[in-house]
């Protein structure tokens, strides 16, 4: 019988991402990017397990999104007033836009930490600057992933069902082809029978659905925080480390320009964020 | 704080609680909808496992003058099963989302209920006599032997013991492609309207086979979909006013009699952002997960995930009063948002009928339950706990220490047990009695009569 959604067992993730967001509630030390990464990251997880149910929540995840797109509109704006990096500690108020490139900054963590004690952060090398500033999440990637989620909703709601929502392959072009032919399925709404063989057949090859690899979708944000070594949901296939940092690689040429810069910022923050980690990786 | 002895304050006494004693919650038995009938004689309460349940007040004893009367099992049924929709692979929960009464016009009662996909029409009737003496049949209904028939009598009707019948007198379904939140009747007490996440729809209760859509406000391309409607309800006294409210803490008034699609709304009331407030959670829980009409009309109420905010009609821009629930929350809301509790929908509820009393009521965390009174503008926080069970004795007020040195009695908020929480709560309609849903049990509470 299908499930109404997948059971979220407790693992390490669940702690971790506990003792996370009770240090963003406890701390006022954490400076602003990291708190707006990690509720990001938040985010991000939740759209990604809401996608794996049978059937989301329209109402939650609608709110999620909106917090998404409150972060991405913040960080565009940043990147807009500051184009070069700046001094390190910011005090954490919401009114101090001129922070530091954003989440280019934020999980920059030093390579002493190993990474068995934290399960939920994954570690870059300091060194490499490239890798730096691959953390940064692209505008273009955070929408995508927000409309597919929506658009996903609709189908499920409105059109003629998947199966299931699982990831197979890695088709993303068919989606997106796909995803056009569901929108126009849409608009007719379903109010005859006609309508509903029409989309039932196209919806019949559902391959397209089977095709979607949830990964494929995600794989140019930031994932990095709880990519490493948890128990993810089983349908997901697992990534290590230095692929999910190649492949974005490939998308951010772009950033190279600003790397040397980062290397400045990184080392004068090391320290600080030093301290945090150990904080948050203590608790 | 209310309670502490003031003359006209009332002061709440534990009266029953119903429901399993066991920790262990069983999960059809969590009960998701609290509903007084119109006369109060009537508690009815839905489940998540389907089930409505519905109680009834026992008629005051004359000599027992020191309490009204005690709530015992009056019917029980199952107004919704799990469904299937093969179309789209989906399994309908069978959770009963809203049961609303239908005001008494005969010996009947009737009551809306819904859960995600279908509204039921139930009649509950009684029967407390059967005829007998019949010609040709038997008492226990075997033919007899038309020859042995020598006189004729009229049967008659003999007294038997009650028995209470529920039987669904129309199936609303098939509507609503998104999830019912709402269903609200009108005052003309004929047509009512049931709203899911994105449409509003108008039925009336005689017709089954369509309903006219009132609201939609689903984008033609939903990557823009922003909004959803999250409560629904009609005017108490006008009977084309109704109001909508929205994942963005607004709330839209509308006239049916403006055009037959109500997607421009006549009023929009919104309160503008508290800037020193701000915080990446301030959309989320702007979010208003129930909303009340006073019962003159001339107010609204609405329930966003801290605070109770009153609005006039009239006025648009602001509310008149706003009453803060749980505000120790605010600095925990990263926490509250990783384990969901900030999607939690709190419902909120007026006092019965009374015109010198004006008390809000709203439920929270730890099974804690909070009022406000509106003329004094005292408020107090009260638990349903078995713990309290004294009859007549007189609840004491809790009190949640935000921070700093905890004295005696007070609650830290670390402690609070966010597993139990209260969402569902209502009002006599003319007394002081009130019912108070934990997880799976329900408290009544009367104040205390001398």
């Amino acid at each position: 019988m299908l499930g109404r959604g997948l059971k979220r067992k407790l693992s390490d993730y669940e702690e971790n991402m506990a003792g996370l967001s009770s240090a963003f509630d406890s701390s006022r030390s954490l400076p602003y990017p990291l708190k707006r990464q990690l509720v990001l990251n938040m985010c991000l997880t939740k759209l990604q397990t809401y996608k794996m149910l049978v059937e989301p929540n329209l109402h939650r995840s609608v709110l999620i999104a909106n917090t998404v797109r409150q972060i991405q509109e913040e960080m565009r704006q940043e990147s807009n007033q500051q184009p070069v990096n700046i001094c390190p500690g910011i005090a954490p108020s919401s009114h101090s836009y001129t922070g530091m490139e954003s989440s280019g900054i934020s999980l920059q963590l030093p390579s002493g930490i190993s990474q068995q004690e934290s399960s939920c952060c994954d570690l870059r090398s300091v060194e490499d600057p490239i890798e730096n500033s691959l953390l940064i999440v692209s505008d273009d990637d955070m929408s995508s992933a927000i409309s597919s989620i929506l658009k996903d909703l609709d189908f499920v709601e409105d059109i003629s069902p998947p199966t299931c929502l699982v990831p197979t392959g890695d088709d993303q072009p068919k989606f997106l082809e796909s995803t056009g032919l569901k929108l126009e399925d849409d608009r007719q709404d379903l109010k005859g029978a006609e309508c509903v063989f029409g989309s039932f057949e196209i919806s019949n090859s559902t391959s397209y659905l089977k095709d979607l690899a949830i990964d494929d979708i995600f794989e140019d944000i930031d994932t990095s925080m709880y990519d490493s070594d948890f128990s993810c949901p089983p349908l997901m296939p697992p990534r290590s480390p230095s692929l999910a940092a190649e492949e974005p690689l490939k998308n951010f040429p772009s950033c190279n320009s600003s790397s040397a810069s980062n290397i400045q910022i990184c080392r004068t923050d090391l320290s600080e964020l030093d301290h945090i980690m150990e904080i948050l990786v203590g608790s | 704080f209310l309670g502490a002895g003031g003359g006209n304050d009332i002061q709440w006494c534990f009266s029953q609680v119903k429901g399993a004693v066991d920790d262990d919650v069983a999960e059809a038995d969590i009960i998701s909808t609290v509903e007084f009938n119109h006369s109060g004689e009537l508690l009815a309460t839905g489940d998540k496992g389907g089930r409505v349940v519905i109680f009834q007040q026992e008629q005051e004893n004359k000599t027992q003058s020191h309490s009204r009367g005690e709530y015992n099992v009056y019917s029980t049924f199952q107004s919704h099963e799990p469904e299937f929709d093969y179309l789209k692979s989906l399994e309908i929960e069978e959770k009963i989302n809203k049961i609303r009464w239908l005001p008494q016009k005969n010996a009947a009662q009737f009551l809306l209920s819904t859960n995600d996909k279908t509204i039921k029409l139930w009649k509950i009737s009684e029967r407390d006599k059967r005829p007998e003496g019949y010609n040709l049949k038997e008492e226990d209904g075997r033919y007899r032997d038309p020859t042995t028939v020598t006189t004729l009598r009229v049967p008659v009707f003999r007294p038997m013991d009650l028995m209470v019948e529920a039987s669904p007198r129309r199936i609303f379904a098939n509507a609503h492609t998104y999830h019912i939140n709402s269903i609200s009747i009108n005052s003309d007490y004929e047509t009512y309207l049931s709203a899911d996440d994105l449409r509003i729809n108008l039925w009336h209760l005689e017709i089954t086979d369509r309903s006219f859509n009132i609201v939609d406000i689903k984008p033609a391309n939903m990557e823009e979909l922003t909004e959803v409607i999250t409560a629904a309800e009609f005017h108490p006294n006008s009977c084309s006013t109704f109001v909508y409210s929205s994942s963005k803490g607004t709330i839209r008034l509308c006239d049916m009699r403006a055009s037959a699609l109500c997607d421009r709304h006549s009023k929009l009331f919104e309160e503008p952002e508290d800037p020193s407030n701000r915080s990446f959670f301030s959309e989320i829980i702007s979010s208003i997960s129930d909303v009340k009409f006073s019962h003159s009309g001339r107010y609204m109420m609405t329930r966003d995930y801290l605070s109770v905010k009153i609005w006039d009609l009239n006025m648009e821009n602001r509310p008149v009063e706003t009453y803060q629930v749980h505000e120790y929350l605010r600095s925990k809301l990263c926490s509250l948002y990783e384990n969901d509790c900030i999607f939690d929908k709190f419902e909120c509820c007026w006092n019965g009928l009374d015109r010198q009393v004006h008390i809000v009521m709203t439920g929270s965390y730890n099974n804690f339950f909070r009022m406000f009174d509106r003329n004094t503008k005292r408020d107090i926080t009260l638990e349903a706990s078995r713990e309290n069970n004294k009859p007549r004795t007189v609840l004491k007020p809790r009190k949640v220490c935000a921070s700093g040195k905890r004295k005696k009695d007070e609650i830290s908020v670390d402690s609070l047990d966010f597993n139990k929480k209260i969402l569902h709560t209502a009002w006599h309609p003319k007394e002081n009695i009130i019912a108070v849903a934990t997880t799976n049990n329900l408290y009544i509470f009367q104040d205390k009569m001398n």
